[in-house]
């Protein structure tokens, strides 16, 4: 038996209960279960590559599934696996830091999720129809428009549902971290994970559209008789190219703000200190976000722009390396000096600190643009994004799960387990990815699914293959902490696990739906340990216990949903076997009238949910301010009864 | 979430709020009639054929006049409180020029331009 709200429900109503959720803490755990899902997938085809690479001439995939493998490996992994679960503390934690009750649209937060998990799905049914998009996650046009069969059509259309609900997500944050401060959040007192869930989510904001209109190009072209990118009827693939990556840099940089966040609490927490130099990091944080807009053109510099763009664009990158040393150094004076608790997160942030370090380094020097003739498809790339997005991102992630299961789900991880995680994912990662800078600088290109024998390249390869292999261990270490953790259900009384200084851990655990039982008002940077040094650890009230105005639950969201999903099929199939399509799909056996009956369907559910949504008043409901007192004793109560 | 607006307003307020929207009104249709008319300029320049490169300043210069109402009269920027938006849009408009002046020089003038 399950707890909604405090009540015991079989397991139907649970389902339906997070189907129909507006609350941004259940919408966190469905962000973390479907990314975590999509995690491991992308964990999977990451590993079948290192087999099929771990010797040379090996037949262990064929040379066109280990396209498909690159592609879904690269896809699921920033689009359906970082994104989400970085979505997921952002939910559960953004709200708290600030105080605020949810986030500013509840209902558009359930959208966002839904299709995330749609779309996700949309591209991993690739699979399971055996014609999985093959063309680099990257899709260049001249790739995509001429793979034939559907797999890049899963791609456009699975990623056009994702990124629209990303899309919703960012701006819904935005809006949040804007207007719904509690009283006395200045803009200069918010903890660094919410600054950086700002800037990523403004980055999201005017990011994605890029992708959106790319996206749309290349549905258009491959399904409905566009010729953007054809180039024997005057289009041009290059500005695929420029749009994908004008929305590409900036989402390294969606990906990795939020990392630095977790790492600057993290720090703070862990050193028992103040973040040093707090209003420097905001400032770099900021400007990494505005500078990550000026430099897309660095993944092109051997397309031909010219010298004067490839300068131009070669020194934005190195300014680059400016704001975020100023974090590095930050970091490291916030540790100085500090008195250090080795958990697993702080481990975690430690090991960040020169792996992403290193990760910077090669990224300085791809920025060389005449150097970067000579790295561009080599593995020292594939080693050089590997070291920043693992090291930085996937590192994050880890240690953001140790450091907040306690505020999202009530119980503890094990600390030992997760130490022996920790140790073998890094010495795993490391040995995977250290060694293919020099495979690189060796010559071996990336995205070739095998090489010769006696070329110097067999050792490298198999110790590259090792390391994958123990990051998988380090992984199932993981799940079976997880699964203990779940298993055992050993809740804690209070929330507070680590001592922590911001105002996320001053709530109540379980966290009410309403989140605070009154208003806090913050005084300070790091509200909590401030008051913990001045007020016994009692967050002040911004105002009585009143009467909570709260949204109601619906399924809206993910009818919707489901109507752009049915219409994505419908428009996958739109040009199969018509005489105008490309070549690519012209020969495949039409799927008239199906197509055109599921895209329409599929839209006018779509429509038919925005009109209920906008003709039906949905005014939410009220928490009585009786139940909170109730419930606000009770908590009270059972701190009491633990000490 | 902010507590829903129960009581109603006394007929003092209710008169403000009349004037103002009215006053809003006003200066919305004042300058969506500015906006048409400059509009017919443009198609009028061009219909009379005037010399090209003229008609294509005074387009531009029409257009971006054009651009200034939209985002003040129409989306608001002149008002209180919107020093985020503004700042979203000025930024987003940074950006969207730089992302244009590249893909008019790299894409379609090409190298040869610019070498």
């Amino acid at each position: 038996m399950a707890t909604v709200n405090g009540q015991k429900v079989g397991f139907g109503r649970l389902i339906w209960e997070y189907l129909t959720t507006v609350d941004h803490k259940k919408i966190a755990i469905l962000y973390l279960i479907a990314g975590g899902f999509f995690f491991v997938m992308g964990g999977i085809e990451a590993m079948l590559i290192r087999i099929q690479l771990a010797v040379p001439n090996n037949d262990f995939l064929s040379a066109g599934l280990f396209n498909e493998m690159i592609t879904m490996h690269g896809t699921t992994m920033i689009f359906l696996a970082a994104m989400p679960i970085l979505f997921a503390f952002m939910n559960a934690v953004v709200p708290l830091q600030i105080g605020a009750r949810d986030l500013a649209f509840p209902f558009l937060n359930a959208l966002g999720v839904w299709m995330f998990i749609l779309g996700g799905i949309f591209v991993n049914i690739s699979w399971l129809y055996g014609d999985a998009p093959d063309a680099g996650w990257t899709s260049y046009a001249s790739l995509s428009i001429a793979s034939p069969g559907h797999g890049i059509d899963f791609y456009a259309i699975g990623l056009q549902i994702a990124g629209a609900g990303t899309l919703i997500t960012g701006i819904n944050f935005v809006t949040t971290i804007i207007t719904m401060r509690a009283p006395g959040m200045t803009y200069m007192r918010m903890p660094l994970f919410t600054w950086t869930a700002l800037v990523a989510s403004i980055l999201i904001v005017f990011g994605f559209p890029p992708l959106t209109v790319g996206l749309f190009l290349l549905t258009f072209d491959r399904m409905f008789g566009s010729n953007f990118f054809l180039v024997e009827a005057g289009g041009n693939t290059i500005i695929w190219e420029h749009l994908f990556w004008i929305f590409g840099h900036p989402e390294v940089y969606i990906l990795i703000l939020p990392s630095f966040g977790i790492f600057s609490e993290i720090f703070s927490v862990f050193s028992r200190k103040r973040l040093f130099g707090y209003s420097a990091m905001v400032f770099a944080t900021v400007l990494i976000g505005f500078f990550g807009f000026m430099v897309w053109a660095h993944h092109m510099f051997t397309v031909g722009l010219g010298p004067t763009a490839n300068a131009i664009f070669a020194l934005a990158t190195m300014a680059i390396a400016v704001p975020t040393g100023i974090k590095i150094f930050n970091w490291i004076a916030t540790i100085w000096g500090g008195s250090i608790t080795f958990t697993t997160p702080m481990l975690y942030a430690l090991a960040f600190i020169p792996s992403f370090v290193m990760g910077g380094v090669t990224g300085i020097m791809q920025s060389v643009a005449p150097a970067d003739y000579q790295y561009h498809d080599s593995y020292f790339i594939v080693a050089h994004f590997h070291y920043v997005i693992v090291g930085g991102v996937v590192f994050a992630i880890l240690a953001g799960l140790h450091y907040w299961w306690p505020l999202m789900f009530g119980t503890k991880l094990n600390e030992t387990l997760g130490k022996i995680e920790m140790a073998i994912f890094a010495i795993g990662f490391h040995m995977t990815f250290l060694i293919q800078h020099w495979l690189g600088l060796w010559g071996m290109p990336r995205r070739v699914f095998t090489y010769l024998d006696g070329q110097g390249l067999n050792v490298g390869n198999l110790i590259s293959t090792i390391g994958a292999l123990l990051m998988a261990v380090g992984v199932i270490v993981l799940v079976i902490n997880i699964i203990i953790t779940v298993a055992k259900n050993d809740r804690v009384v209070d929330v507070d696990v680590w001592d922590g200084r911001t105002l996320e851990w001053a709530v109540a655990t379980p966290t009410p739906e309403y989140n605070f039982f009154q208003t806090p008002l913050v005084r300070g940077l790091d509200a909590l340990q401030l008051e913990k040094e001045e007020n016994n650890g009692v967050i002040p009230s911004a105002g009585p216990v009143e009467d909570v105005h709260m949204p109601n639950n619906s399924i809206i969201p993910f009818i919707l949903t489901l109507g752009l999903f049915i219409a994505g099929f419908g428009a996958l199939f739109h040009a199969s076997g018509q005489d105008w399509a490309i070549p690519a799909v012209k020969d495949l056996p039409s799927m008239r009238p199906w197509s055109m009956i599921l895209l329409v369907g599929g839209l006018s559910i779509t429509f038919l949910s925005m009109m209920a949504r906008s003709w039906v008043d949905d005014h939410g409901h009220y928490i009585k301010k009786e139940r909170i007192e109730k419930e606000m004793r009770e908590y009270e109560e059972r701190k009491r009864g633990a000490n | 979430m902010a507590d829903l607006q129960t009581e109603s307003l006394n007929k003092k307020e209710l008169d403000t709020l009349y004037k103002s929207r009215a006053k809003e009104m006003r200066i919305q249709l004042t300058s969506f009639a500015l906006m048409i008319f400059m509009t017919f300029i443009a198609f009028g320049l061009v219909a009379l054929e005037f010399n090209k490169y003229l008609v294509g300043a005074i387009i531009i210069t029409l257009a971006f006049i054009q651009v200034i109402l939209q985002f003040y009269y129409f989306m608001h920027m002149k008002d209180k409180g919107h020093d985020f938006a503004k700042l979203f849009i000025l930024v987003g408009m940074y950006f969207a020029i730089a992302f244009i002046i590249t893909f008019v020089f790299i894409v379609w003038i090409g190298t040869g331009g610019i070498k």
